[in-house]
């Protein structure tokens, strides 16, 4: 089960972190920004890594596109599991699963890339709203809705 | 360890400790003798890693050995008091060498050999004695000068050798011979790894003793001596060095030691040696090269012992053993990287000391739980006295291993001992030096948002530990990094956090930096009470201790109060406050109005304030901060004139300031620096905002106001974020106002000094005065050179030096000045002329301001006339060449291009030296002759051929030609030169001269007479024919030869009678030259030319 989702921005700013946790209060809340935030070390150095192959290698700039966005584990704490996906506008978006529960540490690599790309998709659903301006917080609550419900349903 | 803090779960040195096979060395007096002292320097210092794994220890004579305990024959009575006896490993790393080397000086050829081998052997035998009972090796070297030969070469060396051998009982491979003269290095390398070899076999011998124990070992009683014999074969395979066996039997023990029976009392001693056992394991699988499997066996170890928490009261034990776990796995790690271990960004030592740091906090956690009551420290005597013999063990009740408490008061008051200095122990120290470790690995593993959080966990302990001040410190670094990346959520817990430590540790500058960038809408305050915050701020304007900030300590709190009482009424007095840098309530932008203004334009900049917090505030005094080359100013900003005044919540404001720009500063940038608002409520007290500008931060982060604005928004943000600041403003020079005008006749003709006049007209509103002009040609694309053939003056006919200046003391308003300047150019092309005048105007407080302005005059330059020469001979013909002594004429045609009309005054040619004027006084024959455009005027003049030149002439001459504007009066002309084109000058053996009339009467004689003569030193025989026309009769000879002698002439006589009227061909005399005929073709031409080629005749009129 996915506990928090994030979508970062590409100055990495954040843009949304919305979580299914216990309470709300702000211990929970800063403990899962902390967790984010820090899983961005991981996301840059993926990308640093990912941008220094494609260049060495010279290959056209084909291969950036078929890059695959998913970037997988990022890394895991005991008690969480940090996903990452990277989209071509350098958009972030992080996953956490708990380690902790059962259906979270049992979950599979490729339900977490098909979640991600879900959440990709309201994400560009979110921001295809002419109200939204890019850069911005989301703050639809159609949103939340859908990413809150995209965490209980990938249980 | 000595990085990491101390406490009691710290490991004990030995175990750190690297084994190393111990070599006693016996006999070496270090003190007395110096070779002796050399020897033991180069065992003992400069052990690199390359040399063998061995400690040598010095031994004297009175050194002990440890008493050998007697053998067990059988274990089936024994039950071991503990797991791993605390002095075993000392005596194995220091008390029991494997070999004892015994150093003894002898040369083979001594003569007292004999005495000495029985010295010698007598010595062995002591040592023998002393260690009585160990299977310790003993070795024998003998030192020696090394002038003898070795004793394979050597009978009596040979001989001498085996008898001490035998005297000593060793074999005599465990005999050695050291020269110490030279290479002693080389020889002492070879000594150590035979002693190596010695001390291996040791070991391997000693393990094969406790192998054999084994058997006797039963499951039920004997679980210990399971443990303890596999840690002792880790141990002595260590010492051995071979780490895949140690790392077996240290396995062997991890695993026997899961399987003993664990209750509370025996919880500590059991845990303490799993951590030294994988510590053990995890070191050798470092040293192995498989970090992975270090990895995987801390892991496993923690989940094993994870739940095996031991009696609640000393929960705090366990965090603290665990912890250790944590911090001692990263040692081991980094040290593993150091020695060259590639680590990745997920993996790497930092990991392990923030985990660490986490069970230390939750050591601390369990220590306020459960320590609660131990708050004396029991009465004695002392439960933490005594000396236990096994690693984990008790103090109070050593030994036991019975479940059951044996003195249940005595146990009671243990536990208080050990709560009451867990009580008084410094967690925070611990957590931060954690920390501390944690953090410098982070940054060395690429993770700065994790090293970032790190360092603000360590802050919140300086927090709790009360060193507000450096946690403080730290805080406000890690506020930049969480501002810059809009991270507002953890910023506000980090501010928050910032803004207690600053207000307990009454730091003035920092507690109002901090507040005003709580009341950013950005930031999240606890309570949501930034009116609080506000009213905080005025506090500590006026001199007021500020109320606290929620949930801080209430110890702290007492001290805090102390600390304001000191500090409000004292320095900083002035707090000023970057307001760029950080996010805030208050916003501005600043604007030139123009982006060019003239000098004599008044300067406004528009600043724009916007205020979010929704408390009014009350300026007294802003400045704007403007900066040119030359100087930087302020400029207090007022509204409408009062310098005080205050902001409204939610609006923006617009102020305007206006000032006057430098005459310095013409054609500079300015630029806005700085925007100050002063608050200040009594005059003790200021707090400045500084609103730094930079100029390239204007254009940048800009998003597009319409943007923004798609959604409602109140409509003075609009207009707020619309705003384009521009910082940077040109000042120009102002515009002149002077006016010229240029009267002149162009286009000017070519080589005239062509007047022209300008007049400057002041259109000021005042005088100006020192009026400096200055003419200059300027270059243009036709015309890129114009200074070299193009002269500028102000006197006719005199050339002077660019650019032309005049001064001119003033000129009133509107009365203008005059002036003249004459160009003469020799180029046909458009000649620009610059006019710059600068000058001086007493202008608005002002009183020398500088003006200048540019004017350009544009004058077209034509050629006057062309001149077109065409060469005749005597008869009108055009000739292409000419003879020597053969005059010829010149026939310059003047065509006149000049829309003005000319005077040709004069014209002469100027011809070469090898040729001269027929005339003897020649006068131009267009002298004096006045032309008008598109006339020609023709002139002749008649040359002669003198002689040869030396080489073939470009030209003939120059035709000189002297004129004048007709309008010209004052007598100045010009004087145009044309070059003549060149004509050939060809020489003739003869030259010929016919006479004959140029008209006739029909039917009436003639005579027609030739002259020769000779030009050259040698005579001409001609061959002459006559050749007749039909309308002449003639007499004289037809046909003959004549000879011409040289210098001389000769005449020929014709009558010629002519029969027809009109114009008519005469006879013709022709030539052929007798001999060298190479000069045929011009007597043939000459004779051509000179014969007339029609004679007109008159018809007879009868009367």
């Amino acid at each position: 089960m996915a506990v928090c989702v994030a979508v970062i921005g590409k100055d990495n700013a954040p843009l949304y972190i919305g979580g299914i946790g216990i309470d709300t209060s702000t211990d929970n809340e800063l403990s899962r920004q902390w967790l984010v935030h820090t899983a961005l070390d991981a996301l840059e150095e993926r990308l640093v890594s990912s941008n220094t192959t494609t260049a060495n290698t010279a290959t056209n700039a084909a291969r950036t596109d078929l890059r695959d966005l998913y970037l997988g584990l990022l890394y895991s704490t005991d008690t969480h599991k940090i996903y990452g996906y990277v989209t071509n506008t350098r958009i972030k978006l992080v996953l956490v699963t708990s380690s902790t529960s059962p259906s979270g540490s049992n979950i599979r690599d490729a339900e977490v890339r098909t979640a991600l790309r879900r959440l990709h998709a309201l994400y560009a659903d979110a921001i295809c709203n002419p109200f939204h301006l890019p850069g911005d917080q989301i703050t639809s609550i159609k949103f939340d809705k859908q990413v809150k419900n995209l965490m209980l349903n990938n249980v | 360890m000595a990085s990491q803090p101390s406490d009691n779960t710290e490991f004990p040195p030995e175990i750190i400790q690297k084994p190393l096979a111990l070599i006693g060395l016996s006999g070496l007096d270090t003190i007395n003798n110096a070779i002796h002292k050399t020897i033991w320097d180069a065992f003992s210092n400069n052990r690199r890693p390359d040399r063998a794994s061995v400690r040598f220890k010095l031994l004297n004579n009175t050194f002990e050995y440890p008493v050998v305990k007697p053998k067990r024959n059988s274990y089936e009575w024994y039950i071991p008091k503990g797991i791993l006896k605390k002095n075993w490993i000392p005596k194995r790393i220091s008390l029991i060498p494997a070999v004892i080397v015994i150093f003894y000086d002898m040369e083979w050829n001594d003569p007292q050999c004999n005495e000495k081998i029985i010295e010698c052997a007598s010595r062995v035998q002591s040592i023998r004695a002393a260690v009585e009972g160990h299977a310790t090796r003993v070795a024998v070297v003998v030192v020696q000068s090394g002038l003898s030969p070795p004793p394979s070469e050597y009978m009596l060396g040979a001989e001498r050798a085996q008898a001490l051998c035998a005297a000593c009982e060793i074999q005599s491979k465990s005999l050695f011979v050291l020269p110490h003269s030279d290479h002693l290095m080389g020889y002492i390398i070879r000594l150590e790894n035979a002693f190596y070899d010695i001390a291996q076999n040791y070991y391997h011998h000693e393990t094969k003793n406790i192998k054999q124990h084994r058997d006797h070992l039963n499951k039920t009683t004997h679980q210990y001596l399971f443990v303890r014999h596999q840690f002792k074969l880790g141990f002595l395979n260590e010492m051995k060095q071979d780490f895949s066996t140690a790392h077996k039997h240290y396995m062997h023990a991890f695993n026997n030691l899961l399987e003993t029976r664990q209750v509370d009392t025996n919880i500590h001693e059991i845990r303490t040696v799993a951590g030294y056992l994988n510590y053990k394991l995890c070191k050798l699988l470092f040293a192995l090269n498989l970090p992975r499997d270090a990895i995987a066996q801390l892991k496993n170890h923690i989940e094993r012992y994870k739940s095996r928490i031991g009696p609640t009261e000393l929960l705090f034990e366990h965090y603290a053993w665990v912890a250790r776990q944590y911090s001692a796995f990263g040692e081991l790690f980094d040290e593993a990287i150091r020695a060259g271990l590639p680590a990745i960004q997920s993996q790497h030592p930092g990991f392990y000391y923030q985990y660490a740091a986490q069970f230390t906090v939750k050591r601390r956690q369990a220590m306020r739980s459960v320590c609660c009551e131990a708050l004396q420290y029991p009465a004695p005597p002392d439960p933490m006295e005594g000396i236990v013999e096994f690693y984990g063990q008790r103090p109070w009740r050593p030994g036991r291993l019975s479940a059951d408490p044996h003195d249940p008061q005595k146990e009671q008051g243990a536990v208080l001992a050990l709560q009451y200095n867990e009580r008084i122990f410094n967690h925070s120290a611990m957590i931060i030096s954690f920390l501390g470790c944690a953090i410098s690995q982070f940054k060395t593993f690429h993770s700065p948002r994790m090293r970032k959080q790190l360092v603000v966990e360590m802050a919140n302990e300086y927090y709790y530990c009360s060193d507000y001040g450096k946690a403080l410190t730290l805080l406000t670094h890690m506020l930049w990094d969480y501002r810059r990346e809009k991270w507002w959520f953890l910023a506000s817990h980090v501010l928050n956090r910032a803004l207690q430590c600053a207000y307990l540790s009454a730091k003035v500058q920092d507690y109002i930096q901090l507040s005003v960038e709580a009341l950013s809408k950005n930031i999240q305050v606890p309570n949501n009470d930034k009116n609080r915050i506000f009213r905080n701020i005025m506090s500590v304007l006026n001199c007021t201790i500020p109320t606290p900030e929620p949930d801080i300590p209430n110890t702290s709190q007492n001290k805090a109060v102390e600390l304001w009482h000191n500090v409000i009424e004292k320095d900083p007095l002035l707090i000023a406050i970057d307001m760029v840098n950080i996010s805030s309530f208050l916003e501005v932008k600043t604007k030139f109005l123009q982006s060019k203004y003239r000098m004599d334009e008044g300067i406004v900049v528009e600043i724009y304030v916007r205020h979010t917090h929704n408390a009014s505030l009350e300026i007294k005094q802003a400045y704007l901060t403007i900066s040119s080359n030359t100087e930087t100013i302020e400029i207090q900003i007022t509204k409408e004139g009062i310098p005080c005044f205050t902001i409204q919540k939610d609006k923006v404001h617009r102020f305007l300031c206006h000032f006057k720009s430098n005459p310095q500063d013409i054609g500079s940038q300015l630029h806005i620096r700085n925007v100050s608002f002063i608050l200040e409520a009594n005059q003790t007290r200021k707090i400045i905002f500084n609103f730094k500008i930079e100029d390239n931060k204007s254009t940048n982060l800009f998003v597009h106001p319409e943007l923004l604005h798609f959604i409602m928004k109140p409509k003075t943000d609009f207009e707020f974020d619309c705003i384009v600041p521009s910082t940077s403003a040109a000042i120009m020079s102002r515009e002149c106002q002077l006016s010229m005008s240029i009267s002149n006749n162009v286009p000017a003709l070519q080589g005239e000094w062509f007047p022209t006049i300008f007049t400057i007209t002041n259109d000021e509103e005042c005088p100006v005065f020192e009026i400096t002009i200055s003419l200059s040609l300027v270059s243009s694309h036709d015309n890129p050179n114009p200074e070299s053939v193009t002269e500028l003056s102000l006197k006719a006919s005199e050339s002077q030096t660019q650019p032309l200046t005049i001064n001119v003391a003033n000129i009133n308003q509107s009365s203008s000045y005059s002036n003249k300047f004459y160009l003469k150019s020799n180029k046909t092309a458009s000649i620009m002329v610059q006019i710059k005048v600068s000058y001086f105007i007493a202008f608005n407080e002002t009183p020398r301001l500088q003006c200048m302005k540019e004017f350009l005059t544009k004058i077209t330059v034509i050629k006057p006339f062309e001149v077109n020469v065409n060469f005749l001979d005597l008869n009108f013909k055009p000739i292409t060449k000419c003879f020597i002594d053969d005059a010829f004429i010149v026939l310059p045609q003047i065509k006149i291009l000049s829309p003005w009309p000319l005077v040709i005054l004069d014209t002469e040619l100027e011809n070469i030296d090898c040729l001269e004027h027929c005339d003897d006084e020649s006068q131009s024959c267009i002298k004096n002759l006045e032309v008008n455009d598109e006339d020609v005027a023709s002139d002749a003049v008649c040359l002669r051929a003198k002689n040869m030149p030396k080489d073939l002439p470009t030209r003939l001459g120059l035709y000189n030609i002297k004129w004048k504007r007709k309008e010209e009066t004052d007598g100045l002309f010009v004087m145009s030169t044309t070059a003549l084109p060149a004509l050939p000058i060809d020489n003739c053996p003869i030259s010929i001269e016919v006479n004959y009339p140029e008209v006739v009467e029909l039917q009436t004689s003639v005579p027609l007479k030739c002259v020769l003569k000779g030009n050259t030193n040698i005579p001409v025989r001609l061959n002459i024919t006559v050749e007749g026309t039909d309308s002449y009769m003639f007499s004289g000879y037809k046909k003959f030869s004549v000879t011409v002698p040289p210098k001389e002439i000769v005449e020929l006589c014709y009558n010629i009678h002519p029969m027809v009227a009109g114009n008519t061909i005469p006879p013709r005399l022709k030539a052929t030259l007798l001999g060298d005929s190479s000069r045929q073709d011009a007597i043939k031409e000459m004779f051509e030319k000179n014969f007339p080629h029609n004679i007109f005749v008159m018809p007879k009129y009868n009367k």
